[in-house]
């Protein structure tokens, strides 16, 4: 019997697809805001903040989707789905990265 | 505390880099090498050992990174702009999101190295050690070059 309901290829895989649906429309779960040290949800923002980071709330959205993907869909289905090709997902998702952030190298 | 810090981050990269150059090395050799060559010896190393060691030096090393980065994001990327170095704070982006995106990696990684899936999950395993391998040494890289060109304070 399966010790643990954690699917380790559902987690990878859906977490690199809900990480790049994050980044790609700008939602993360909440932001930080160094200069203070204020924290927001959402996109909200504050005046006379400073610059705000959003990278600890998009990790935070993702891993959360990931998390309930991976506890929901057995880990069987999973890889013999996406056995050998799941390193497609990671693949992909640094090439939208990498899409997403062109006008930095335009 | 802030360059403390630092410094910590970047000793770590420098183990995770090595551990994760063994193990991808050893895996594209694809054989237990056995000369005394220096690159049989480096190769020969048992790869399957390295997976655990790799896992919690990486999660330390992307917990350290999180705790220095709003000093970045402050003392650094704002200089970047006002020098207009936009392809620098392009390379730190990705360094980032490539950091979180190979954190999800993580947990897959590890189980493509158990010993009951080594066969069945073989692509996967040599692939997705590449990837993190490589993530390793763009972050490594980049971290370099920009700490080079403006520093933490």
């Amino acid at each position: 019997m399966n010790r643990s309901r954690f699917s380790a290829a559902t987690f990878t895989a859906v977490f690199c697809v809900a990480y790049i649906v994050v980044f790609a429309l700008d939602l993360p779960l909440f932001r930080y805001w160094p200069l203070n040290g204020d924290w927001t949800w959402g996109r909200a923002t504050l005046q006379d903040a400073g610059p705000a980071m959003a990278w600890y709330g998009l990790m935070a959205n993702a891993g959360i989707v990931a998390l309930v993907a991976a506890f929901v869909v057995p880990d069987r289905f999973a890889t013999r789905l996406l056995g050998n090709r799941l390193w497609l997902f990671p693949m992909a998702a640094m090439a939208a990265c990498v899409f997403l952030l062109r006008q930095f190298f335009a | 505390m802030t360059i403390f810090l630092l410094v910590l981050h970047g000793l770590v990269g420098v183990a995770l880099l090595g551990a994760l150059t063994h193990q991808s090395v050893s895996l594209l050799r694809g054989r237990a090498a056995r000369g005394l060559a220096f690159l049989d010896r480096y190769a020969g190393a048992r790869d399957r050992t390295f997976t655990t060691a790799i896992v919690v030096l990486f999660v330390v090393e992307l917990a350290l990174g999180a705790f220095i980065y709003p000093a970045y994001r402050l003392g650094v990327r704002i200089p970047f702009e006002e020098m207009s170095l936009g392809w620098a704070i392009g390379v730190f982006e990705l360094k980032e999101h490539f950091a979180g995106l190979a954190l999800a990696v993580l947990p897959y990684y590890a189980r493509t190295w158990k010993a009951e899936l080594a066969e069945t999950l073989r692509v996967d395993r040599l692939v997705i050690t590449l990837i993190l391998a490589f993530v390793v040494w763009w972050d490594f890289l980049v971290g370099h070059v920009l700490n080079n060109i403006r520093g933490l304070e």
